[in-house]
C-alpha cells in the first residue's frame, strides 16, 4: 500500500487529536531536545577547547617545585632550585623532545612614568624562549635576546595599549627610554618591542583576569632588581614547550623523574610536572561526566516517551477496530493495515523528533552563548537524533500495528 | 448455459463456545448463484443470514463443506489470498454503511481501489465516475457524518463497485433507511443488476424487497427452508423501476 497515502492517514488522524498527539509526543520532545542541547553545548566546547589549546600552547609542559606535604612548614634550601646550567643539560639530553623552555620571573607591580602617562604595570622578567612558549605576538621591534640577557640590559616590551598611550596608534616607540618604579626604585629602560594581548575568552581557560599590562625585561635584569632572588641560585618553575610530535604527558612523567633525582632526599619539596592537554582533558571529562548525566535522563525520557507511543497506538487501535475490520473487508491485507499503524507512530515520534531537536538546538545555541562559546546546532546529531526517534516509532509501534494486523474482520466488523 | 458464480455443497457452520458447547449456525448449505442473476436471502433475525453472507464473502470460513466462488475452491486460499479475493471479486454494502469517518466519500470509493494497487489518478477518476453514478457529485469532498442516511448508502455502493466486483454482497441495505431512501437504494441495485449485468445477492427482512428480485432463498434457524424463482419477475422479464 501506497507510503505517501499512509502519511496522509496518519496525519489527518493526528490532526483530529491534536491535544492527545501532543502530549504523547512530550516525552520524545524531551528526550530528543535534551540529547540535542547537550550536543551542541558539547560541540560548542569541544570547538572552544581546541581553539584556545592553540592559543595558549597545546604542547606546553609546566614544572615547578612543591611542598611535600602542605602542612609543614616546608621552606625552600638553596640547592633545592633548579639552576641554569641543570636546564641546559636536560634540554641537551632532549633535545629532540623539547622546543623551547621558558623562564620567567616576576618584578611585581610597577609605576610607569613618562612625561604626562602615568599607568600600573607589572614587570616580568623573561628569557628569549618566553615568547614562543607563551604565543607572544610581536607587532613592533624585537623580543629579549640572549645578549640582552647576558648583559642584563635595561630594555622592555611593552603592550600595544601602552604604545597607544605614548606615542599613538601610529606610533613607533622603540628606542624611547621610559622610567618604572618597582620595589621602591625607578630604573630607565629602552623599548625594543611591542606585543599584541591575546585575549582567550573561554571561562575553561580562565587564568585570572589580568587587566594590568604586562612588560617584560630580561630575566637576569629582574633579578638583579630583586633583592630577594638575587640571592637565588635558580628557579622554582619553567614551562617546557614540546617539539609538535611529543607525547607530553609522558614527557611530563620523564621530565619529573629527571628532577627529582636533583633534589636532595631530605628536601621538603618534589618537582610536578603537568601537561597542558591533561588539564584540558581533567576539564573536558568533567564535562562528559556531564553530559552522560544527562544522557541518562534524556534516555530515560525516550523510554518513557515510547512507551507512551505504544500506549496512546494501542488506544488508538481499539478506537479503530470497526475502521480495521472495514478495510479488511474491502481487501486490506494484515501487512497493509500493520504499515498503516506503524507509519503513523512513525509519523508521531517524528514529529515529536523535529520539535524536539529544533528546541534543543536553540537551548543548545542559548546555552552555549551564556558560557561564551558561541556556536551553530551540529548536522550530524541532528539526523542521528532524527533518525533515532523514528527509530522509537518502529519498535513501540510494531506491537500495536502487529495487533491491528491480526484482527478477524468479522469480530472486527461487529466491534461497537 | 450461464457461468456458476458461486457453489456451495454441504456448508457448516459452527461455533465452539467451550469444549462441550457446539454451536451449530449453519446446517449443510448447498446453494448455486449465476452469473448476472439478483438474488435475495430472507429469512428471522438470527437464521444465520449474515453468518452465510460472510462465507459468500471471503470474510470468514466454514467449518465444513466445499464453496467454489468463480470456480475457485476457497478452501485451498490462504488469509493473503481471501485479502485479495475481497477486494477483487467482491462488493459489499452494509447495513450500518462501514464507511470511513475520517475520509470524504471520494476517497472511501477510491480506498478499494487503493489496496488494489491502482494509481492514484486512476483511483480518482473512476470513484468520480462511481460518484456520478450514483448521483453523490456534489457531496464527493463531503465526510460520511456531513451526509444523510440514504447518501451514505449510495457512496457505499459505488464504493462495492469501486474494482467492478464478480458479486455485490448487500446484507439488509435498507434496513436503516426509511422507505422512500430505501426505494432510492433499490432503484440503483436494480439498474447495477439491467445494465451492467451485476451479479447481486440482497439479504433483506422485506418480502416485497424480495420479490423484486429474481430468485428468493428462505433461511430458517441456520437452513435453506425455500429457493423460489419470483413469477412476476420471470413473466415481465425484468423489475421496472419507478
Ligand atoms: N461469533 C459468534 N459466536 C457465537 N454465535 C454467533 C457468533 N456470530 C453469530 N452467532 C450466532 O449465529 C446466529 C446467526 O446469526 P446471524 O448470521 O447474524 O443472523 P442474521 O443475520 O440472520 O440475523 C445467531 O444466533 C448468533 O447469535
Ligand atoms: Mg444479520
Amino acid at each position: 500500500m501506497n507510503l505517501l497515502e499512509n502519511i496522509r492517514l496518519a496525519l489527518e488522524g493526528l490532526r483530529a487529536n491534536k491535544m492527545r498527539a501532543l502530549l504523547t509526543m512530550l516525552g520524545i520532545i524531551i528526550g530528543i531536545a535534551s540529547v540535542m542541547a547537550i550536543s551542541t553545548l558539547g560541540s560548542a566546547m569541544t570547538g572552544s577547547v581546541s581553539k584556545t589549546m592553540d592559543k595558549i600552547g597545546g604542547k606546553n609542559i609546566s614544572v615547578y617545585l612543591t611542598p611535600k606535604n602542605y602542612d609543614s612548614q616546608a621552606t625552600l634550601q638553596p640547592e633545592d632550585y633548579i639552576t641554569q646550567d641543570e636546564l641546559n643539560s636536560f634540554k641537551e639530553t632532549y633535545a629532540d623532545q623539547i622546543r623551547a623552555i621558558s623562564l620567567s620571573s616576576s618584578l611585581g607591580s610597577g609605576k610607569l612614568n613618562s612625561g604626562y602617562v602615568h599607568k600600573d604595570v607589572s614587570v616580568t622578567g623573561a628569557n628569549p624562549d618566553y615568547r614562543l612558549v607563551n604565543n607572544i605576538n610581536l607587532v613592533q621591534g624585537r623580543f629579549i635576546s640572549d645578549r640582552d640577557i647576558q648583559s642584563s640590559r635595561n630594555v622592555i616590551i611593552i603592550d600595544t595599549t601602552l604604545r597607544n598611550n605614548l606615542v599613538g596608534v601610529n606610533g613607533d616607540p622603540t628606542g624611547m627610554d621610559i622610567t618604572v618604579e618597582t620595589k621602591n626604585t625607578n630604573e630607565t629602560y629602552t623599548i625594543i618591542g611591542v606585543y599584541e594581548k591575546v585575549v582567550i575568552d573561554n571561562p575553561l581557560f580562565n587564568m585570572g583576569d589580568d587587566t594590568r599590562i604586562e612588560c617584560f625585561i630580561p630575566i637576569t635584569t629582574a633579578k638583579a632588581l630583586n633583592s630577594q632572588s638575587t640571592a637565588i641560585p635558580g628557579y622554582e618553575n619553567f614551562t617546557i614547550m614540546a617539539s609538535a610530535n611529543t607525547d607530553t604527558t609522558a614527557f611530563a612523567q620523564i621530565t619529573k623523574q629527571y628532577f627529582i633525582k636533583n633534589l636532595g632526599a631530605l628536601s621538603d619539596y618534589t618537582i610536578e610536572a603537568q601537561s597542558m592537554e591533561a588539564m584540558v582533558s581533567e576539564a573536558t571529562s568533567m564535562l562528559s561526566t556531564l553530559s552522560l548525566g544527562i544522557s541518562v535522563i534524556a534516555g530515560i525520557s525516550l523510554l518513557v516517551g515510547g512507551i507512551g507511543v505504544m500506549n496512546i497506538m494501542l488506544v488508538s487501535v481499539t478506537e479503530r477496530t470497526k475502521e480495521i475490520g472495514i478495510r479488511k473487508a474491502l481487501g486490506a491485507r494484515n501487512s497493509a493495515i500493520r504499515s498503516q499503524f506503524i507509519i503513523e507512530a512513525i509519523i508521531i515520534c517524528l514529529i515529536g523528533g523535529i520539535i524536539g531537536v529544533g528546541l534543543g538546538s536553540v537551548l543548545g545555541v542559548l546555552g552555549s552563548s551564556l558560557l561564551k562559546f558561541p556556536t551553530t546546532p551540529p548536522f550530524t546529531p541532528m539526523i542521528i537524533a532524527l533518525c533515532f526517534s523514528m527509530g522509537i516509532g518502529v519498535f513501540f509501534g510494531y506491537y500495536p500495528a502487529n495487533k491491528a494486523a491480526k484482527l478477524d474482520p468479522i469480530d472486527a466488523l461487529r466491534y461497537e | 448455459m450461464r457461468k456458476k458464480i458461486i457453489e456451495m455443497r454441504g456448508i457448516v457452520k459452527s461455533y465452539y463456545l467451550g469444549t462441550p458447547n457446539e454451536l451449530e449456525i449453519l446446517h449443510g448449505i448447498d446453494l448455486d448463484v449465476y452469473e448476472g442473476e439478483f438474488l435475495s436471502i430472507v429469512g428471522a433475525s438470527g437464521s444465520g443470514k449474515s453468518t452465510l453472507m460472510n462465507i459468500l464473502g471471503a470474510l470468514d470460513r466454514p467449518t465444513q463443506g466445499h464453496f467454489f466462488l468463480d470456480q475457485l475452491p476457497m478452501e485451498n486460499v490462504k488469509d493473503e489470498g481471501l485479502s485479495k479475493i475481497r477486494n477483487e471479486k467482491i462488493g459489499f454494502v452494509f447495513q450500518t454503511f462501514n464507511l470511513i469517518p475520517r475520509s470524504s466519500a471520494l476517497n472511501n470509493v477510491a480506498l478499494p481501489m487503493l489496496y488494489g494497487g491502482k494509481s492514484r489518478s486512476v483511483r480518482t477518476k473512476r470513484a468520480k465516475e462511481l460518484l456520478e453514478l450514483v448521483d453523490m457529485t456534489a457531496r464527493s469532498h463531503h465526510r460520511p457524518n456531513e451526509l444523510s442516511g440514504g447518501q451514505k448508502q449510495r457512496v457505499a455502493i459505488a464504493r462495492a463497485m469501486a474494482n467492478d466486483p464478480a458479486i455485490i454482497l448487500a446484507d439488509e441495505p435498507t434496513g436503516a433507511l426509511d422507505t422512500h431512501t430505501g426505494r432510492m437504494v433499490m432503484d440503483i441495485f436494480h439498474r447495477l443488476h439491467q445494465e451492467q449485468g451485476k451479479t447481486i445477492i440482497l439479504i433483506t427482512h422485506n418480502t416485497e424487497l424480495a420479490l423484486e428480485t429474481e430468485r428468493t432463498i428462505r433461511l430458517k434457524d441456520g437452513s435453506i427452508v425455500e429457493n423460489k424463482i419470483n413469477e412476476k419477475i420471470q413473466l415481465e422479464g425484468s423489475y421496472e423501476s419507478a
